[in-house]
């Protein structure tokens, strides 16, 4: 009777809908009334923006929720998926088949992402925005800068601060805070997902050559001229160490000693001829 | 009595100034990307508009100072071709002069050295400046142009030359600070040694 309004024992009025879809989005009014702040979350949504432009296919409440059957959505992840695998099969397809996926079908692996722990679930934005974009490493970092999470696995934590400190990163940073300040830089930063891909993540692998091959693929989609060595340039995100970087380390080091060398040398020279000039007057 | 000498030439006059104001854009605009998570160097990126400008400016002084380095290094063969006097090259008597000074500036010797038309710390700043010029402009020209570089280089000097592009900035800044200080702020010379602007060194006769 609380969704039901309006009838009761004695009335049953009559209500008027051109086609049943008509009164599923009807229906999802209903909810509204106790689960305010969800509705209000999904007006913001991209399936709401879909809804209002006219296309009645875009989901409401009760096509994820169900109606007289809730249940609770968080006890198993792959029911989330299983969801939204309804209208979007072919990403969940690929899904399942990414080290994400894989682990969630095949291990009932609940550290994994589903689809909600990216795109979120009621106010799912535009994934193609600039916005949404620019914020992909903060999203990837939830987990893979959680080492609660990444020792499990034996991955690194390091791999979106890394990110963050090399050319691309420092760039998107910047980027990020010139929109707040209403400057309005053009062009796309290369972030996690295009080298990484983002519903077809697979594990990185051992083989080094194959490694590379493919690295050069996702250089060349914004490097359209790059060489095979291009992909060399980027020393991946474990930082600087003598095994996997010598030159780097090399050269690290040359700057650490001849740094304070040259600081200390010039110091001196000009403290000393003060005190010598001082001294003589 | 003081003797007037002619030091320095127009043709070096005119690339001292322009060297001078390149150096400040290139100081500028460099420094916050070195340390972009400063608020400082988040209001200098603001005030060029972005980093996208800031680096445009940045890539476009740094090729205009790989021309005047060229053109710095074959004028300098073409005069010594010609047979001037090396005045600039650093001698046994420069190592000599130093540590004279040296023992000058801790009470060991009583007068300082002598020198010639450059002394031995301008001789040194000089080459400073113009090794670590060369070397800035090499790595320079690699982070400018990453993807015809490793046409022919290996990948791995990009994030090299990163590396020494960053750290050797710093020495060069350092380097300029210690010639500001020989010729700005030096007490015997305060508040400028105007030499390198009019083109003339006195001497005491």
């Amino acid at each position: 009777m609380d969704c039901h309004f309006g009838f009761s024992l004695s009335s049953h009025p009559e209500r008027n809908f051109k086609t049943r879809r008509d009164y599923t989005i009807a229906s999802s009014e209903i909810c509204r009334r106790c689960h305010f702040d969800k509705y209000v979350k999904t007006l913001e949504s991209i399936h709401y923006t879909i809804l209002s432009s006219g296309r009645l296919e875009a989901p409401v409440c009760i096509d994820c929720h169900g109606f007289h059957s809730i249940q609770s959505m968080g006890r198993e992840k792959v029911l989330i998926a299983k969801r939204c695998e309804r209208c979007h099969a072919t990403i969940y397809e690929t899904y399942i088949k990414s080290v994400h996926g894989k682990a969630l079908i095949d291990e009932r692996n609940q550290d994994v992402p589903v689809c909600i722990d990216c795109h979120t679930s009621h106010d799912i934005k535009d994934p193609l925005t600039t916005d949404y974009r620019e914020r992909i490493p903060e999203i990837c970092s939830r987990c893979h800068s959680e080492p609660s999470i990444m020792n499990k696995y034996g991955l690194s934590t390091d791999v979106v601060s890394t990110y963050l400190s090399d050319f691309h990163g420092i760039t998107l940073s910047l980027y990020k805070k010139e929109r707040k300040d209403k400057l309005q830089p053009s062009r796309p930063m290369a972030v996690c997902t295009d080298c990484h891909g983002t519903h077809d993540i697979s594990r990185m692998g051992i083989d080094k050559t194959v490694i590379k091959k493919n690295l050069l693929k996702k250089c060349r989609s914004c490097h359209p001229d790059a060489s095979e060595n291009f992909p060399d340039a980027w020393v991946s995100h474990y930082g600087i160490s003598p095994k996997k970087t010598p030159l780097l380390y090399a050269i690290n080091q040359i700057y650490r000693i001849l740094l304070p060398l040259v600081i200390a040398g010039l110091a001196l020279q000009v403290v000393l001829h003060i005190w010598r000039y001082a001294v003589n007057r | 009595m003081e003797e007037r000498i002619k030091k320095f030439s127009s043709f070096r006059i005119c690339e001292h100034a322009i060297a001078m104001i390149v150096f400040f854009v290139l100081v500028f605009t460099g420094l916050p990307q070195k340390f972009y998570n400063l608020e400082i160097s988040k209001a200098i990126i603001n005030l060029f508009g972005g980093i996208d400008m800031m680096r445009f400016i940045h890539r476009n002084a740094g090729l205009f100072f790989c021309l005047q380095i060229s053109v710095h290094i074959i004028y300098g063969a073409v005069t010594l071709y010609r047979g001037a006097e090396p005045v600039i090259f650093i001698t046994k008597k420069d190592f000599k002069d130093a540590i004279h000074n040296l023992r000058y500036y801790l009470g060991f010797d009583a007068i300082p050295a002598t020198t010639g038309l450059f002394t031995y710390r301008q001789k040194f700043e000089y080459w400073g400046v113009l090794t670590g010029s060369i070397l800035m402009a090499l790595t320079g020209l690699i982070l400018r142009f990453p993807v015809t570089a490793t046409d022919i280089l290996p990948g791995i000097l990009l994030p090299a030359s990163k590396l020494i592009h960053t750290n050797h900035a710093i020495i060069l800044v350092i380097i300029i600070i210690w010639h500001l200080y020989n010729s700005v702020f030096n007490p015997e010379v305060f508040p400028l040694n105007r030499s390198i602007f009019t083109g003339y060194v006195y001497k005491r006769v």
